[in-house]
């Protein structure tokens, strides 16, 4: 699909006069319903954005193949978010005021969701992340315009103590974690959860972000002989811990557990056997057995090559959520559609998904998974009103 | 008094032995740093990134079925030309200008940047682990230590004296001595100057190319890796002094001392911060780093 | 003596030439901003006058870079500090304290200049590479240092900045009104560019000149050297943090990236690029630079490909930037019509 006409193509290289006559469309039955995807293409993690934009765009092709919205066709417009609030601003501000979209996603670090909430809130438009899992983006910072359609890290934290309580009960913890808020606040999240369940915390550790070498806090981790390590370091940081842990023999009798965000389909490759045996709590895994996610995944492995992860499914999943909305609103209006999507239940390749009305917050059933000869198996389930814990959102 | 030795044995003799094993990978990266500005007067900002080609040249050998011992061999031998060809057409062209300090390190800044983006179209943005050559661990003393690291340790320190050897004590390092001494000077008594420089520059990017090859199996490989350690190794080249082996092998194997010891007491974090407080203690008391310019031994 | 009284006299006349021109650059650069206001407000934009208020904010920080670099020869590899640490400021006052646009630039002013005096303590004894090392090194620092306190936001930052009406006097300006926003930018940046005009035109502006043709020279003409060194620093740091407290004005929002390297480093592209030693080169650098990453940024992923190259373009075969292009052009034109004349 083309990103852009050639008379766009043409007015961003012409004279601003030029760019501002021919960027104005008209609106009306049948024209496309624009969805801006402000996501990062280029940098760290321009991995994740591939996902997001494949997800995108087989939900696209099948909701427009079998008649569109209201029967207006979907058409997405990307701009790069670069990961950085202050680019993915401007391109947010670009998608609202330029391209004039009527939905915006696409975002994936949670400075980047919540600094494009506020310009979402300022353009009286409507967004949703389908990637950043900080609870503050639904909880103290929620924003009526910005929707979560992913699970959020207390989700995930719950799914894996509720398994770690049966699997390893009484279980000593050490803890992990990369020092910056988001690390933080995941590895609190688990202790607080784990420790309810009868786990104890043998120990803590923040390493810095981008951290080299982990060595230096292996006689730390070492000298607490822990059975269960949990960590919520991502991407590269995640390589070098395992590839440091197995260097230095300690993934022996030890049981590594961690954020979705840890092993993902962008370093599982590179981690191989380091990562055998590590659990996690997700809300989505190519592996769940039902006939909607054996035919998304068949459609996106056909498409893509690889098979999705879970920001592909719920990228994916969230043009399913506005189609429902807006066709139970009858209109793009942003008020309409906000009312629509109070509670809204809709369909997604991992099941259900209801849209908690109070937060902004998607609930949906939460499963663990354990990296098995390079995939992720299903370990357990845990039901979505378990998971989802309280509604901290006071603002609406 | 057994809770002392103990402690002794766990707590603080592994942290040694990382900080040295760390320390030895940072004054690899240091000694290119060091060489190219004590001989050429040149900052370069792409140093991080030259070693970060040396880490990729090695996956596409080891993808193509090269064995890594020949990898430590023949990924220098590439990165030679290339380092040459880099002088001719970008440093040698500003070398003459008045701020040329400035001016090269504003240059290998946009390399930097250029040569970044470039990783990411033809390598991709994801991580590649490269496997470890030597596996297994040695138990030392009670403490468990990888094999490879002991390896790099060896091998490093080989390196550092090999280049010391060829900077002091061969007629081809004389040469090079002479023409960042005095250009006109050694020019007139017959050294082909603008070719030593070229010369030069290789060695200091296939340097950085051999750091990448040695640390890959440790630190894995994705295009923003040059990123890593620049901070730290252009910390160690000014407190121990631009231009100068010496100071780089001492500031490295002190400062990353200091880093390792300092994690047991507080937040791993704020170590960088505290080395670079140190930094700038040794710069008001030195403002030329702890030793002088490599002409100057 | 006479001779050499007239070799003077013509070095001082060409010289008050290149002002001219500069000035006369500075005057286009209000004649495009309203030029482009008029087009932009009869079209009902709301984007590109955001873009370009960004690009002005910008642009002062490009500003300060070559306050530094292109007067005193001192190249900071660090300036996001100032930038962000105005921005910081300004976003803490406006939200926490009151939504005042003047108690906003108060603060913002005071604090720069105490944490420029400090970072000038630090760095202002190292010379050349030194120099630009430890900028580089000491924003490193203070970017980790706020990327890590939750107070601060931590790495997701602060948002939720109220948007201000500004107090001018006679009249009020909506920051959140797009082209009255731009238009009190490109006011508030011509007014900073005229203040550093004519500070490094002053007497103490040419100490600076003389120590970047030869530091070691200078003390014996009588002049202490630290002191304008100290004094370049801190108006650089100034420029720089007053610039910054706009963003949150603009965006609503502030993130430890504005510290970042990246800031930093971009702010050097620009004053090159635009013409470092100008002072409105920076300014015309960073429009440039701005509406070419936004323009890039929708058809590549790859834009830091092209600006890379172009910079390392500028640095070989356009040291004097495009500003310094166009006024050494016509500083040759005028030369060739003086020689034509007897």
């Amino acid at each position: 699909m083309k990103r852009k006409s050639v008379a766009t193509a043409a007015a961003g290289i012409a004279t601003l006069a030029v760019a501002l006559a021919t960027s104005t469309p008209a609106m009306g039955q049948g024209n496309p319903i624009r969805i801006g995807v402000d996501t990062p293409i280029s940098g760290t993690y321009a991995p994740i954005g591939q996902q997001v934009k494949w997800g995108l765009e087989l939900a696209t092709k099948e909701i427009n193949a079998a008649g569109g919205v209201m029967g207006r066709p979907l058409q997405l417009i990307y701009e790069d978010g670069e990961a950085n609030p202050a680019v993915a601003t401007q391109k947010a501000e670009k998608l609202f005021q330029v391209d004039k979209v009527d939905f915006l996603t696409g975002t994936v670090n949670s400075g980047a969701t919540l600094a494009v909430g506020q310009v979402a809130e300022r353009n009286h438009r409507l967004m949703a992340t389908t990637v950043s899992f900080a609870d503050s983006i639904t909880g103290d910072k929620c924003s009526p315009n910005v929707y979560r359609v992913n699970a959020k890290a207390g989700q995930q934290s719950a799914a894996l103590a509720a398994w770690l309580a049966k699997a390893k009960p009484k279980a000593r913890v050490f803890f992990l974690g990369p020092d910056y808020e988001m690390g933080r606040s995941t590895v609190a999240a688990f202790k607080a959860a784990a420790e309810q369940k009868g786990a104890t915390t043998v120990g803590e550790v923040f390493a810095p972000l981008g951290n080299k070498d982990y060595s230096p806090f292996f006689g730390q981790i070492r000298a607490a002989r822990p059975d269960v390590l949990y960590t919520s370091v991502a991407g590269n940081d995640t390589v070098r811990l395992f590839t440091q842990l197995d260097e230095f023999g300690l993934l022996k009798n030890l049981q590594v557990v961690g954020a979705s965000g840890t092993v993902t389909s962008q370093n599982m490759g590179a981690i191989e056997k380091a990562a055998e045996g590590f659990v996690t709590g997700v809300g989505y895994s190519p592996e769940i057995d039902t006939p909607a996610n054996h035919k998304f995944v068949a459609a996106f492995r056909a498409a893509y090559k690889t098979p999705p992860d879970l920001y592909g499914a719920d990228s994916y999943g969230v043009l399913y959520f506005y189609k429902a909305a807006v066709e139970k609103a009858g209109s793009t209006d942003t008020d309409k559609v906000r009312a629509a999507m109070a509670d809204l239940v809709w369909a997604t390749p991992q099941g259900s998904k209801t849209m908690r009305a109070g937060d902004h917050q998607a609930m949906q059933v939460m499963y663990t998974v354990k990296f098995t000869h390079g995939e992720f198996k299903i370990i357990s389930e845990v039901p979505a009103a378990e998971a989802i814990g309280p509604d901290d959102c006071k603002r609406f | 008094m057994h809770g002392l030795l103990e402690t002794l044995q766990f707590v603080y003799a592994p942290q040694v032995v990382n900080g040295l094993s760390i320390g030895v990978a940072v004054i690899l990266m240091a000694l290119g740093l060091t060489i190219l500005f004590g001989l050429l007067d040149v900052i370069n900002m792409a140093h991080g990134e030259f070693y970060a080609l040396g880490a990729y040249l090695a996956v596409s050998l080891l993808a193509a079925g090269v064995d890594f011992w020949l990898c430590l061999l023949v990924v220098p031998l590439l990165m030679l030309p290339l380092g040459y060809v880099t002088e001719r057409l970008l440093i040698q062209r500003v070398f003459n200008r008045k701020d040329r300090h400035v001016l090269t390190l504003l240059l290998t800044f946009g390399l930097g940047i250029v040569l970044e983006d470039a990783y990411r179209i033809v390598f991709g943005p994801n991580t590649v682990r490269v496997d470890s050559p030597i596996s297994g661990a040695a138990n030392v003393l009670g403490m468990y230590f990888p094999n490879y690291r002991l390896f790099v340790m060896g091998v490093g320190a080989l390196i550092i004296a090999l280049v010391w050897v060829v900077v002091f004590r061969t007629r081809l390092g004389a040469m090079v001595r002479a023409a960042a001494h005095d250009r006109q000077m050694a020019s007139s008594l017959g050294v082909p100057v603008s070719r030593v420089y070229s010369g030069t520059f290789a060695f200091g990017v296939a340097l950085a190319g051999l750091a990448g090859v040695l640390l890959a199996p440790i630190y894995s490989v994705f295009p923003t890796m040059g990123k890593d350690f620049i901070l730290l190794a252009f910390t160690v080249v000014i407190v121990g002094g631009m231009g100068s082996i010496k100071g780089a092998v001492i500031a490295g194997l002190v400062l990353m001392q200091i880093q390792a010891l300092a994690s047991l007491y507080i937040s791993p974090v704020w170590t960088e911060p505290l080395l670079f407080g140190v930094m700038v203690l040794v710069l008001m008391w030195r403002p030329q780093g702890l030793f002088g310019k490599l002409g100057n031994g | 003596m006479a001779e050499a009284g007239a070799v003077a006299a013509a070095v001082a006349h060409n010289e008050k030439e290149g002002e001219r021109t500069l000035n006369r650059l500075a005057l286009a650069f209000v004649a495009l901003g309203l030029i482009f206001a008029a087009v932009a407000a009869s079209s009902g934009d709301v984007f590109f006058f955001r873009l370009a208020s960004e690009a002005l904010i910008f642009g002062g920080l490009a500003l300060s870079v070559d306050l530094l670099l292109g007067f005193a020869g001192m190249l900071s590899l660090g300036q996001a500090l100032f930038f962000g640490l105005g921005a910081y400021v300004s976003a803490l006052v406006l939200k926490n304290l009151l939504p005042s646009f003047w108690l906003a630039m108060g603060i913002t002013l005071a604090v720069a200049t105490v944490a420029g005096m400090v970072a000038a303590v630090i760095s202002i004894r190292a010379r050349g590479v030194y120099f630009a090392l430890i900028t580089f090194g000491l924003a490193q620092v203070v970017a980790k240092v706020v990327y890590n306190v939750p107070r601060l936001g931590a790495s997701d930052g602060i948002i939720g900045i109220p948007s201000i009406r500004i107090h001018l006097g006679l009249f009020d300006i909506d920051a959140a009104s797009p082209a009255g926003f731009f238009l009190f930018c490109l006011g508030f940046m011509m007014l900073l560019y005229a203040a550093c005009v004519y500070l490094m035109r002053s007497p103490a502006g040419r100490v600076l000149a003389a120590i970047r043709s030869n530091e070691d020279r200078v003390p014996f003409l009588g002049y202490p050297v630290g002191l304008a060194k100290v004094l370049a620093f801190v108006l650089a740091a100034d420029v720089a943090a007053l610039s910054g407290a706009l963003y949150p004005m603009l965006r609503g929002f502030v993130s430890p990236e504005l510290l970042y390297f990246e800031v930093s480093g971009n702010a050097v592209i620009t004053a090159i690029i635009g013409g470092a030693g100008t002072l409105i080169g920076p300014l015309y650098g960073s429009v440039l630079i701005v509406g070419l990453r936004s323009v890039i940024g929708s058809y590549t992923s790859h834009h830091l490909i092209v600006i890379g190259s172009l910079f390392m373009l500028a640095v070989v075969f356009f040291p004097q930037g495009l500003i310094g292009f166009i006024a050494r052009r016509r500083e040759q034109r005028r030369l060739r019509r003086v020689a034509v004349v007897p």
